[in-house]
Parts: structure tokens; C-alpha cells; sequence
């Protein structure tokens, strides 16, 4: 069975515009996707949708078989790591270190054991060890994006989605990205990453949604 | 749809409030309800939506309104167990004249509500309301909705980190909640600060006096409205006497 399985999607944010229509396609478990489409297209929304935080006007949307309506957020949240488009929204602890092992302490990530050195790990990658102890809030666009997707890597999930991660980064930082979808790939962990940066598309994904009014394309 | 100026909503809200904090009547208070639902409709308020939206306020107020009437005695007992008077005629009248003073309050509110929050603030400086004062009403207004928004974003990411509200303990829950208000206020002050700032870059309280871009008129329909509602009060308020 198919990872995800999105079938004639419409949704829109009020009852005179559509924004998404049509939207149909499949996503297999271990797929690296990449999602474009211009600006305002609907790409952040569609993933939301994804992850059940909004709740599509018409068709469904399976996640492992099962209606992603029915499935409570924070169990999605086990399966999926999202990293948000806006890192601010997504940084709500008050020191970075309590950010990192939110997931491990009130979310159900099993293996406790190597929390300490999963997480260092990922700070050390992303340069961010020195910050451990100061606010999230405190941090600049850059370094904010850094520490989400460092707190969304470091957690065992099945399936990534990242959400325009490589703005504000720097290029030392992107290659740390990079390398990160590296291992994930070796990994056989799926991802989908939407990203304006052709390459970056081009050497880390291997199918291709194009979102437009009309609907989604795949290449 | 009238487009009624500011200045006269504000007027007209601040009159009928106070009649209904005046009136005792429920005969009296019901025709000022009558009034104020008939000046909405006449701006074209939806009412069934206002109402709606309200839901959960009416139910504080019937709640309210039943503790009041309970505990209020005199008049004829309508209901008694065992001798003791649970509901007198004064108790009910009681209880019916604050659901009807809450509802007058509310929807005479909405007449302001509908209004944009800048025009208030043109409306308040018209008025000659010193200009800080209406800016910080209008601060005021755009402020709860962020704390709210910030709020609901960060009760998703928690989820989306794997807290299952629903299943952790009380404990626990409390710490997170703590959790999640405190950057949310901090994110919604720092939202306020930096526009507190954008607006003394544009030379917000440069000078000492402000001239408006948009100059507000009171057309013949605004008197009307105001003369009209007043001698409606007035012939309320004077028959109740
Ligand atoms: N909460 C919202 N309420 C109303 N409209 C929204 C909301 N969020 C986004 N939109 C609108 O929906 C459109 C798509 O937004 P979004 O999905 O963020 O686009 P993208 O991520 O592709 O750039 C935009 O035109 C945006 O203005
Ligand atoms: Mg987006």
C-alpha cells in the first residue's frame, strides 16, 4: 500500500477563490518528492492539508490506508517530521536545548537511551551547541531554520516534509542540509522538500509534483 | 447599506448602554431591545451570525441569570420546596431583566465592532480623544487576535512534535502549557514592539498635532440617526418613570 495516497483534493481558504483543485497523486513510503510551484500556488497550504491541520473542502487524503481526518495530530506528528516554512512558528521552548528534546520527552519517541548523543550530534552539525541554553527567540532567521531542522532530523521519524529549508541558510549550512538528505536517502527514509533551488531538486529528488491553478503535475 | 460615521456610532453605542444600565422595567428594557436590534438591521448587521458566534457567552448569561433569579426573593412564589421559595415573580424578573441588559450591551457593541478598527481611531480623534489614546485602542484591538494566532500555532507544532494533549498527565500538562503561553506572548510583544517602531519611523508623536489623511463628515442621516434614537430613549426612559 501506498504511503499516502491523495485523491481529487479541493480546498480553499473562503468560499469565493479556489485554491487547490484536482489535486491527486501517490506517495511511496521510502519516494524522494519535490514540490514547486509559484509563489502563493498553495504548496505550504497542501501540505498542510497533508498533515491534517486544515481539513480539505472535498476528497481524502490516506496516510497508511487510513483517513488523515481521523488520525490525532500528534500521532501524524510521530510518523512525520515537518519542518515549518516559518521556523518561528515552530520554536516554542524556552532554551534551544529543551527545544531539541521536546519530541523525546512528552512525544513517544522510544529509544530515550541515546537522546543526549542524537541530539548533540545534530547541534554539533548545525553549529548550534553554543546556543543550548539561550532562547530560540533569540536566534536569527538563519540559525532559527537551523535548530527546526535540526530538531526535526534528530527524531526517528518515517517520513520527512520540509518546507522551503534552505532560506536563510548559507551555503556551508545548505551543504549541511545536504548531507543530511544524504544519510537520510541511505537511510531509505523518504522526504519531500519544497524548495525553489533547481539544484537541490535536481540532485535529491527523484519525481517531481509542479502545483498550479489546474492541479499537480508529475514528472 | 448606511455607512453611518464613526462619531455617530459611538455616540449612539454610548447612549443606549446607558439606558440600559438605567432602565429596570422589562417592559422598558425590552423596547430599547427593540431599538437596538432594529438600528443594527438597519446597517445591515447579520444578526443570526452575531448571535451565533456568541454561543457560548449565552449560555454565562442564563447561567447568570438563573443564579440571579434564585437567589433574589420578594414578590409572589412561583416555585417552593418544603417550604423554602425557590423561584419568586421578583427573582424571574431579575434574572429575565439582566439576559435582556446583557443582550441591549452586546449588540449595541456590534455596532462599533463592524466598524474598522482605523476608523475608531479617526472616529476617537474627531472627538478630540488625544491621538495616543486611539492608536492604543486600536494596538488593543489587533493585539488579542495575535496572541491567539501565536498561540494555536504553537499548540499545533506541539502536537506535530509528538505531545499527545489528550494523553499526557494533568502534571505534565500544565508545565506545557506554561510552555507554549510564555512564547507566545513573548512573540506577540515582540510583534508589538516592532510596529511601535515602524510607526515612530513614519513619525508617529513627531509633532504635536496630526492632521488625517481622511477627513471624516457627518452627513445629514448621521443627525437624523442620533436625533431619531434619542427621542426613542428619551420616550423610553421617561415612560419607565
Ligand atoms: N490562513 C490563511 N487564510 C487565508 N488565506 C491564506 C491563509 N494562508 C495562506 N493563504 C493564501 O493562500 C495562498 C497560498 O498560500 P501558501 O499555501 O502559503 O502558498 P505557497 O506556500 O505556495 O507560497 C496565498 O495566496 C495566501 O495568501
Ligand atoms: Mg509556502
Amino acid at each position: 500500500m501506498s504511503f499516502y495516497i491523495i485523491d481529487s483534493l479541493a480546498f480553499s481558504y473562503n468560499k469565493n477563490t479556489s485554491l487547490l483543485k484536482n489535486i491527486s497523486f501517490v506517495i511511496e513510503k521510502n519516494q524522494h518528492i519535490g514540490l514547486i510551484g509559484e509563489n502563493g500556488c498553495g504548496k505550504t497550504t497542501l501540505i498542510k492539508l497533508m498533515l491534517g491541520i486544515l481539513k480539505p473542502q472535498k476528497g481524502t487524503i490516506l496516510l497508511e490506508g487510513q483517513n488523515v481526518r481521523d488520525i490525532p495530530l500528534s500521532q501524524i506528528g510521530c510518523k512525520i517530521g515537518y519542518v515549518f516554512q516559518n521556523p518561528e512558528k515552530q520554536l516554542f521552548c524556552p532554551t534551544v536545548w529543551e527545544q531539541m528534546s521536546f519530541s523525546f520527552i512528552y512525544g513517544n519517541e522510544i529509544d530515550n537511551q541515546d537522546m543526549e548523543d542524537r541530539i548533540n550530534y545534530y547541534l554539533d552539525l548545525f553549529e548550534l551547541e553554543k546556543y543550548k541554553n539561550d532562547s530560540p527567540m533569540k536566534l536569527s532567521r538563519g540559525e532559527k531554520q537551523r535548530l527546526a531542522l535540526a530538531s526535526v532530523l534528530s527524531r526517528n521519524v518515517d517520513y520527512l516534509i520540509m518546507d522551503e529549508p534552505t532560506i536563510g541558510l548559507d551555503i556551508l549550512r545548505k551543504k549541511q542540509l545536504e548531507k543530511c538528505l544524504l544519510t537520510l536517502k541511505s537511510e531509505k527514509k523518504g522526504f519531500m522538500i519544497i524548495s525553489h533551488e533547481p539544484n537541490f531538486l535536481e540532485k535529491y529528488v527523484d519525481k517531481l509534483l509542479i502545483l498550479s491553478s489546474k492541479g499537480v503535475e508529475v514528472i | 447599506m448606511i455607512d453611518l460615521d464613526p462619531r455617530t456610532r459611538i455616540v449612539i453605542v454610548f447612549f443606549i448602554s446607558s439606558a440600559a444600565i438605567i432602565l429596570k422595567e422589562i417592559k422598558s428594557l425590552l423596547l430599547l431591545l427593540t431599538l437596538t436590534l432594529a438600528i443594527c438591521m438597519l446597517l445591515s448587521i447579520s444578526l443570526k451570525k452575531a448571535t451565533m458566534r456568541l454561543k457560548r457567552l449565552w449560555y454565562v448569561f442564563i447561567v447568570l441569570a438563573l443564579v440571579q433569579s434564585i437567589f433574589t426573593h420578594g414578590g409572589e412564589p412561583l416555585l417552593a420546596l418544603g417550604g423554602i421559595e425557590i423561584l419568586t415573580t421578583k427573582g424571574l424578573e431579575t434574572g429575565i431583566s439582566i439576559i435582556l441588559r446583557m443582550s441591549i450591551i452586546i449588540y449595541s457593541a456590534l455596532i462599533i465592532l463592524i466598524t474598522s478598527p482605523m476608523d475608531m481611531v479617526y472616529g476617537l480623534a474627531a472627538m478630540k480623544m488625544p491621538q495616543e489614546i486611539g492608536f492604543m485602542v486600536l494596538l488593543a484591538i489587533k493585539f488579542l487576535p495575535l496572541i491567539k494566532e501565536e498561540f494555536i500555532d504553537s499548540i499545533i507544532a506541539v502536537q506535530l512534535a509528538g505531545a499527545d494533549l489528550k494523553r499526557i498527565p494533568l502534571g505534565k500538562k500544565i508545565s506545557l502549557y506554561t510552555y507554549i503561553l510564555t512564547p507566545s506572548v513573548i512573540k506577540a510583544l515582540r510583534r508589538a514592539r516592532f510596529i511601535s517602531l515602524s510607526m515612530e519611523c513614519r513619525g508617529f508623536r513627531a509633532y504635536s498635532t496630526r492632521t488625517y489623511y481622511r477627513k471624516l463628515n457627518m452627513k445629514k442621516g448621521d443627525y437624523a440617526i442620533i436625533v431619531v434614537t434619542l427621542i426613542f430613549l428619551i420616550a423610553i426612559v421617561s415612560t419607565s418613570w
